[in-house]
This record gives C-alpha cells, structure tokens and sequence, in this order.
C-alpha cells in the first residue's frame, strides 16, 4: 500500500530508530513490511497521521535542504540532526512505536524478520522452559 | 482431561434456578457450587468462549488490541464530581470472555490476613473514609480459602506472618527465578522476610492438568498449558458435567428485571445478534466483576426501585477501590532472563499492617517481578532519562533487557465514599446503553503508602547488589485491575447491599458475589478473598435453595 517513495522514507526513519550496528536494526528486520501490512489492515486508522506527517517532515527536509525532496535522499547524520529536532513531533513517537513494534513483535506480522530483532535483545520464544532461567538462580542452585 | 462440552442448553423461556450473571473468577466458583447442589444454572457472560489451544503468545494481538479484553463499551473518567467525566484517561483492565479475569492474571494467590477484616476497630475510625469491619472474620473464611486453592490448584510454602490455615498449600512453589534470589539476597540483607510467593499457578500436575511449562507469558495472556488456576476450565467444565449448568457467551445483561413483589424474574440480555432476550430464572446472582455488577444494578432502576435496583443504602457503586500500586526496577552484572516463567517468585510481608509510626494508614507486600514482554519492554522498560531511541538506545537495550527486574509494590486503598461507579449521563456504550462513568481519586494515604513501599523496593534491588536503579514515578492511578468495594456487605441495610451471607438487602432472591462485595480492599491480590467468598457464599445460597427460604 505505500508507494516505493513512502517506503523508502519509512524505512530510513525506522533505520534510526533502531539502527544497524554489529547487529541488525530495523532495516535488516524490515520493519518497513510490517509498516505496510499493518497499516493497510489492523492499523488502517493510523495510516492517514502517519502519512500526513510524513509530508510535514518532507515539507521541512525541503526547507531546510533545498532540492532534496525527500528524507530517504539525505545523508545519515542529516537525518540524524532532523529527528532529534522532531523528537517530539506526535509524527516521531509514533514511528518509534511503530518501529518498535515492527522490531519485536511476531514475526508473523511483518516485522522481527528472521526473529533478528529477538536475537539481539536475547529473547527466545521456546514456550516452555526448565529451571534454571537466569545467572543467579542458577548460582544459588548449585551452592544449596 | 478435557472439559465436557455443555450437554445442557436452557430456552430462555424455561424458568431455571438461578441466572448467573459473569463467568469469572467467582462466578464460576458459584455456578459450579449451586450445579453440584441440584440447582439448574444459565451463566450469561458477555464476552466469547475462547479455549486454551486458541491462546497465543502475540503481545499485538493480546496486549495491544485487547483480544481478551473484547471491550468495546466506553466509559468516562473524572476525579471528582466537580468535574465532568471525559472518556479515557484511565484504563480499567478486565477481561470479557468465559473465565474474566481468571484467565488472564498474574495468579498472584494472597490470602486476607486476620487484620483485613477488623482494622476499623483495631485502629479506630479515618475521618473523611468508610473503614468498616467486615461482617465475617478471617475464620469464618479460613475453610473457603483452603476450599479454592486443594479445588483450583495453589502453590506455595507458608511465611513467618501468615495467618492460620487448616491445611498445607496442596502443591509447592514454583521454582525460583533469578528476580526472587536477588530479592531474597537484598531483604534479607535489610532484615526483611522475604518467601515463596503463593500463585495459582500448578507447580505439579494436579487434577488432570500439567504443570506450568514457565513459557513467560502469564500476566495478560491465557494460558494454553491450563497450569493458570483459571474458572475456565477448573470449575466451569465441572459446573457444565453436572448436566445442569449453561454458559451462554456473547450474552450482554443490560437489566435485571423485579417483579410487582419486589422479587427478580430473571435478566433481559443482547444476545450474539445485539437481538434482546430474556432468561427466566427464580433467583440472580450478580458476579460481573466491582464496576460491572453496581452498573447493572444502576440500569436495572424501576419505579420500585428508583436509586438503582438493591440500592435502598445508596450505597451501590460507592466506596470503589482499586488498590495502591509502584514498580522499580534495576539492573544486574548478569542476565537474569526474566522473560521466563511466572510473573512473581517472591514476596515479603514485613510491612502488611497498618504502622502509625509512618504517619499515615496503609499496608502492602513488594514482590519480586517481571515484565519483560520483549515489545512492551523495548517500548518503556528502560530508565526514563535516557535515550529512546538510536545507537545510544539499541546499545542500552541489549545490556539491560536480560539483566533487569523488577520489585513492585502493592498496598492498601482507603474507602472513599467519593469514589464511586456511576452512570454516564450522555455518552452510550457500544449497545446503546449508558456508559460507566468512573470517579476516583487517591487518598493521600494510598500514596504515601506506594512512595514508602516504593522507597523499600529501592533499597531492596540496592541491597540485593543492582548497578543501577529507576522509578516509575507514583502519580494517581491511572490504571486499575483490582475493582472493588461497590456494594459492600454489611449487617446493617442502611449502610450496606449484601448482608453477610451475599444476599441484597432489599431483594430477597437476589445475590452478589465478586470484588464489589469487599468492604475493605485488603493489600492487592484481592481474587484469593474473591473466591473464598464465592465458595462460602455458594454453599450458603445453595442451603438456602435447598430450604425454601430464597
């Protein structure tokens, strides 16, 4: 459902929000295909804001970068530099929810792709576990 | 074992025994008590029957859109009467599906203490407040309490500060987490008692079901293993075996209906289709949860009874209380991997009771915690002051999100004859009918009580060794699980709904059971005392029937 400019600005905003570093970010996870499902189905009533606010962040990368037309066009630490201006924005908290979401949620819905984003956190989705479940009730198992 | 599905459906015109009104956490317990007893039963639950094969492990689906949740009704909120109640701002967290609140809680499983019920007398009355005694003791609930947990499943070790039981817990703890071993290292470097947090919550398999698989995702999620002590298929399933018993799901009460004797007739409901029915029945009893059950009772005014119907004290939807609330955090050297297993392995009850030492009423029990969901974690699970997003964030998540735990606190609330449910005068729900309207607002004890249970957390993830420590800020409630005290029991018609025995003062076939019955709150964790008075008032009202003095 987003045109392949949308995208391409989606996913860099989602890039640093959760960034690439030794380890996958929101792009590696493709995040940016969770953003399409969902707004296209169960989060339809979001889709309208998002969007408009994403024309006002473009409408500000042209005012403050003359001929670059969009946010997906500037380098990293322009981009960098425009979202802590627009920290604040109703825009940016809810593409840091959205990429939130998209990172660690099921994979199921588009995002997580791989599980990549539990993987870095270090969750496991095993649903069922046996004791011992952490360091220090280990610990405290083998000095009883 | 598998629950039998319901070989009984009653046509709603058959008069049956008793309307049950909500399948939770007590009224299961009661359906299944008067079914036992030869009672024929209709449990009209407004939410959909979903079984455990169909819960899943999906934060979107479950916390997020409230899949459990199924609320579709609004409901305003306001401090005080002065102001005109705006929908939002508070979030009243129940569960509208066979089972309530059973199915999705954390099972923490804390028995009232003796003090619970006598404080009015033991401290004196509060000015401004209705403390009241109870009109039972802890005695004449003790052989309920046992009853739930050997029926339902509870596991546990008795504390240094418990109060009498007759028996032993029927299953042990479940096996400590690395959040419990830090809590106990820091109480116990402070003095404190720190034990075995009671949960129902099978640490063994028992009656037919497995044990707790530690799967890690219990507050808020259904449990596929049946090892969550729920109604649904504890004693729903036994209810429905006796023959005699039928859930209706997708069942919306919108009024109980009084005949010209001032006796109920039974409950007019939505049914699946939002098509009007109506089940006859020769006694109702109320089990909707404590902002349910007085609202219901608000729509069912009639000329007869104008204040709402068994509301001659004006005392249905007052005295709501929600329990007290903090959470810390802190973070360790190693990972402790809290997103497994149950939600809580330890608790201390040092600081239970009321202290006018500290200047101010209030008691309440920390607990060792997580809620280490990985999307609600990413989302608000780190330190307020740092960065929320970006390299800085990424590299802060991946340290603390398997090293961080939490100590919670949970503590009284003051009844406050202010706080109250009440019916919204514009805004309707979803069906057309008038929304709840909340109106709460915070004794100044209440709050002194979470910042000094709070500031006792902090010392404990201090002592136990944490790098570093935060606080989620206590402010006014904003969000309530626990929903009671609205229609209070009490000897005396004129200051209370039910008399000792769960009957309504006013209405002699008439019964309510469930988190509005409390007269006080006690320290958290209320569903314990919840279905201890299920089972008492069951028994009761099933003797009565059997007599022919309903």
């Amino acid at each position: 459902m987003l045109t392949p400019d949308q995208a391409a600005d989606l996913d860099a905003i989602a890039a640093q929000i959760f960034p690439t570093d030794d380890t996958p970010g929101a792009r590696e996870a493709r995040v940016v295909t969770f953003l399409d499902r969902s707004l296209a189905t169960w989060a339809a009533q979001q889709r309208e804001p998002l969007l408009h606010g994403l024309d006002e962040l473009n409408g500000e990368v042209e005012r403050r970068w003359p001929g670059t037309q969009r946010f997906a066009n500037l380098a990293p630490e322009r981009q960098l530099e425009l979202l802590r201006a627009q920290e604040q924005t109703p825009f940016f908290q809810q593409m840091r929810f959205a990429t939130l979401v998209g990172m660690f949620s099921l994979p199921a819905y588009g995002g997580n792709a791989d599980k990549a984003g539990w993987r870095v956190i270090g969750f496991e989705d095993r649903y069922a576990w046996q004791p011992p479940f952490g360091d220090y009730d280990a610990e405290a198992a083998r000095g009883r | 074992m598998r629950p039998a599905r319901p070989a009984v459906r009653f046509h709603p015109s058959r008069t049956v025994d008793f309307v049950v009104v909500g399948s939770g956490a007590a009224g299961g317990i009661i359906a299944k008590e008067l079914a036992t007893a030869g009672l024929t039963v209709v449990v009209l639950e407004q939410g959909p029957r979903v079984e455990p094969p169909q819960f899943e492990h999906d934060e979107i689906k479950t916390l997020f859109q409230s899949a459990l949740q199924n609320n579709p009704a609004g409901f305003t909120f306001r401090r005080s009467a002065s102001e005109t109640a705006k929908p939002g701002q508070i979030q009243l967290l129940y569960h509208r599906l066979v089972g309530g609140g059973s199915v999705m809680f954390t099972a923490n499983y804390w028995r009232f203490r003796e003090i619970d019920f006598i404080e009015r007398s033991r401290l004196g009355a509060i000015s401004g407040t209705g403390l009241e005694d109870w009109p039972i003791t802890y005695r004449d609930l003790e052989p309920y309490y046992t009853k739930a947990e050997w029926e339902l499943g509870v596991s546990g070790e008795p504390g240094p500060f418990d109060p009498p039981r007759t028996r032993p817990y029927p299953l042990p703890p479940l096996p400590v987490k690395s959040s419990g071993v830090l809590f106990e290292r820091g109480a116990r470097a402070l003095g404190l008692h720190p034990q075995p947090a009671p949960l129902a919550i099978l640490s063994q398999p028992f009656n037919g079901r497995p044990a707790c698989q530690h799967c890690g995702y219990c507050l808020g999620f259904g449990c596929e293993f049946r090892a969550k002590s729920s109604t649904l298929y504890t004693v729903i399933p036994m209810a429905e075996a006796t023959g005699r018993c039928e859930v209706r799901p997708n069942s919306y009460v919108r009024r109980i209906e009084v005949d010209r004797k001032g006796r109920v007739t039974g409950a007019t409901y939505f049914d699946e289709n939002k098509k009007e029915q109506f089940q006859r029945a020769r006694a109702v009893a109320l089990c909707c949860n404590g902002s349910e059950t007085p609202r219901l009772l608000l729509l069912s005014a009639s000329s007869r009874f104008p204040n709402g119907l068994a509301n001659s004290s004006g005392v249905v939807g007052k005295y709501l209380m929600f329990n007290g609330y903090s959470s810390s955090s802190g973070v360790f050297e190693r990972p402790l991997n809290e997103f497994k297993s149950v939600t809580a392995t330890r608790v201390l009850y040092d600081f239970y009771e009321s202290d006018p030492k500290r200047g101010f009423y209030g008691g309440g029990a920390p607990d060792a915690r997580s809620f280490a969901y990985p999307t609600i974690f990413a989302l608000g699970g780190l330190p307020h002051d740092g960065p929320s997003w970006g390299a800085g964030y990424k590299r802060i998540l991946r340290d603390y999100y398997t090293r961080t735990m939490n100590v919670d606190g949970h503590s009284t609330s003051l009844p406050l004859e202010t706080n109250t449910i009440s019916l919204d005068p514009d805004m309707k729900d979803a069906w057309g009918l008038p929304a709840m309207r909340v109106t709460y607002k915070d004794h100044p004890d209440d709050l002194a009580m979470m910042r000094f249970l709070q500031d006792r957390a902090i010392e404990i993830l201090e002592a136990a060794g944490a790098r570093r420590t935060w606080r989620q800020p206590v402010q006014e409630t904003n969000l309530a699980a626990h929903l009671l005290g609205t229609c209070r029991m009490g000897d005396d018609p004129r200051t209370s709904v039910v008399d000792r025995y769960h009957r309504a003062h006013d209405v002699r076939n008439l019964f309510i059971c469930d988190g509005s019955s409390l007269v006080t709150g006690g320290r958290g964790q209320p569903t314990a005392t919840i279905q201890a008075l299920a089972y008492r008032a069951g028994e009761h009202i099933a003797a009565f029937a059997r007599r022919g003095e309903i």
